[in-house]
């Protein structure tokens, strides 16, 4: 049995549909992540998953109980990470964690839930004087302190830096680990590419895409050679050849093409002849950013160079 | 270790593991609320400081005035749970505190409860600091012939007055407090339904003027308040310390409140309202496998 099910799944305020006709399902142990513009309805979607809005239309079972009518006990097995909450800050960190453990049947121990969001050494700290990504792993160490088997996390690491990202990342890598299944929104592609097993890409309500991120991937088109001109040489220096694909704004040369040899060859031949140095040549598959763009309908930049 | 935690998992799994009872939940609710409001500094200022301070100043020197016990005791008990629990809640709602702990197996009631619990206790606390104060500098031994005197049957009255009062204005601010819609909007609407309503109830100074407006304000949960106060600590001889009317008035406020409160309680933010086109028919991007 599916640990998530959402069967034509519509939610409507007066004539705007924010969600509109979704379906999917989520195995057990997966993690689903779930990608969308601003707008695109994945809030109001997970908001429906938790139980706190009912759907206009369609179903949904979440560890196979309809989530507006399940009971405490239900709610006992899910573990949300919201989209915006906040803690009482005079509290620490372990004060905190011992408050919602007690809320639980057979909570995980406040020691434990503090190694897997790597908070040991705070454990002592008020909540108050935490950075935005240490109070994030707060969240997630209340949304698993009760042992969930479903994990909600709606856009656990928007506004945190590069380093906080990671040590959530990791956090969430544990508990699939240990066989939750997750269902998380995110707006970064990198997020769900490290994280996720199977990606859905909503737009307008609507779910544009089901896939995995290799697949996805692959919808990007062909691989791609970037190259910045160095400082000094202009368009004109080039052959013909090559400054077709030049995006005339940056300054970049960008090929796609699924046989690359050839743009390749002529470009080293070119750099070579005029003895530069290939600094900052980027060869690589195309981006699950792109493939992204191109599912939601949005133009991807930077496309004036673009091989056929 | 590992065998213990995987049969703890499978004993939720199984549904076998239970839930922690109602009656442990909202001891621990009220627990966690009362250290909230008491870390609060400036609420116990306010709540508990602010009114010994105006008793005291206001009575100053003058040799011919009882000191106002009950008016400045139910000012720090209205203040506690009209104003600074009013505030509070709504600062916690907007900021998705209570949303928080919607996602837990937490009773719906149990929050709610717990924290009118709190503040009730707290707000008490406020109310018995200024009798106490009174007591201390204006009791027996005060020799202006205006002293101040608590007996044990004074006391038990008093003591519940002072709960039955703080559960009423706490439900109510419960209630209101839904109706609130920014933290920017709290205080000045809590100050403003509270200070007019405290002053013709004769919290400050007392009203008799005009009759019906003296009338309205023993229908109010103040009044009856500071009259049972007065009582206990101004006894008359052969008047019984409590009123079956003032106890009734503070009764269906606080069944009042409850309900209100049960009936507009809100978990979630208020979200600006915004109208929002109808969205376009859309057409589905190349190579979309659409809904699994």
């Amino acid at each position: 049995m599916s640990a998530i099910t959402a069967e034509r799944l519509t939610k409507r305020y007066g004539q705007f549909a924010a969600v509109d006709d979704v379906s999917f399902e989520v195995p057990r142990g997966q993690l689903l992540a779930v990608l969308g513009p601003n707008g695109a309805g994945k809030t109001t979607t997970l908001e429906m998953l938790e139980g706190f809005t009912r759907p206009s239309s369609g179903t949904v079972r979440v560890l196979g109980a309809d989530p507006h009518r399940a009971p405490r006990a239900w709610r006992a097995r899910i573990g949300l990470v919201l989209q915006s909450t906040a803690l009482d800050g005079e509290f620490t960190v372990a004060d905190t964690l011992r408050l919602f453990a007690r809320h639980y049947p057979a909570p995980r121990r406040v020691r434990e839930v503090l190694d897997l969001v790597d908070l040991k050494d705070d454990a002592r700290t008020r909540v108050g004087v935490l950075s935005g990504g240490q109070r994030r792993r707060v969240d997630i160490a209340i949304a698993i302190v009760g042992r969930p088997e479903v994990l909600f996390l709606d856009e656990p690491t928007t506004g945190l830096d590069p380093e906080a990202r990671r040590h959530t990342w990791a956090a969430v890598g544990n508990l699939t680990a240990a066989g939750a299944t997750v269902l998380l929104t995110t707006h970064y592609i990198d997020e769900a590419d490290h994280l996720a097993d199977r990606i859905i890409v909503l737009s307008g309500g609507r779910v544009t895409a089901d896939t995995t991120p290799r697949e996805l991937r692959a919808r990007g088109g062909s691989p791609v050679i970037r190259y910045q001109l160095p400082a000094g040489i202009a368009a004109d220096d080039m052959p013909a050849r090559l400054s077709q694909w030049l995006n005339g704004d940056d300054r970049t040369l960008i090929v796609r093409s699924q046989d690359l040899t050839g743009p390749l060859r002529e470009l080293a031949e070119w750099a070579e002849k005029n003895r530069l140095g290939l600094a900052g040549l980027e060869v690589g598959p195309p981006s699950l950013e792109d493939a992204y763009l191109a599912v939601i309908g949005e133009p991807v930049t930077a496309r004036a160079g673009d091989h056929a | 270790m590992l065998d213990t935690q995987a049969a703890t998992a499978g004993a939720v799994r199984a549904g076998t593991a239970r839930l922690p009872g109602p009656a442990r939940l909202l001891g621990t609710q009220v627990g966690y609320q009362i250290r909230l409001l008491l870390f609060s500094g400036r609420a116990v200022a306010v709540g508990i400081g602010l009114p010994v301070i105006l008793m005291l100043a206001s009575k100053g020197s003058a040799k011919d005035s009882h000191p106002n016990v009950a008016g400045w005791a139910v000012f720090g008990l209205t203040i506690t749970a009209w104003t600074s629990y009013g505030v509070r809640l709504v600062a916690a709602r907007e900021a998705g505190v209570l949303q928080r702990w919607r996602a837990t197996p937490l009773p719906r009631w149990c929050y709610f409860v717990g924290a009118i619990a709190a503040t009730t206790v707290v707000a008490v606390l406020a109310g018995a600091v200024t009798i106490g104060a009174a007591l201390a500098f204006y009791g027996p031994h005060f020799d202006d012939g205006n002293a101040v005197d608590l007996t044990v049957k004074g006391s038990l009255a008093v003591l519940v007055a002072l709960v039955l009062a703080a559960f009423a204005w706490a439900a109510t601010a419960t209630a209101v407090t839904s109706l609130i819609p920014t933290v920017e909007a709290a205080f000045p609407v809590l100050i403003l339904s509270y200070f007019p309503l405290v002053i013709i109830s004769g919290v400050m100074f007392s009203v008799t003027e005009p009759h019906w407006l003296s009338t309205f304000a023993t229908y109010l949960p103040a009044q009856p308040l500071i009259d049972a106060v007065t009582r206990a600590v101004e006894p008359a001889p052969g008047a019984p310390f409590l009123d079956a009317r003032d106890l009734g008035v503070l009764a269906c406020w606080a069944a009042g409140g409850l309900l209100a409160a049960i009936a507009l309680f809100r978990w979630q933010p208020h979200r600006p309202r915004q109208r929002r086109a109808a969205r376009k028919e859309l057409s589905r991007p190349r190579g979309s496998r659409g809904s699994a």
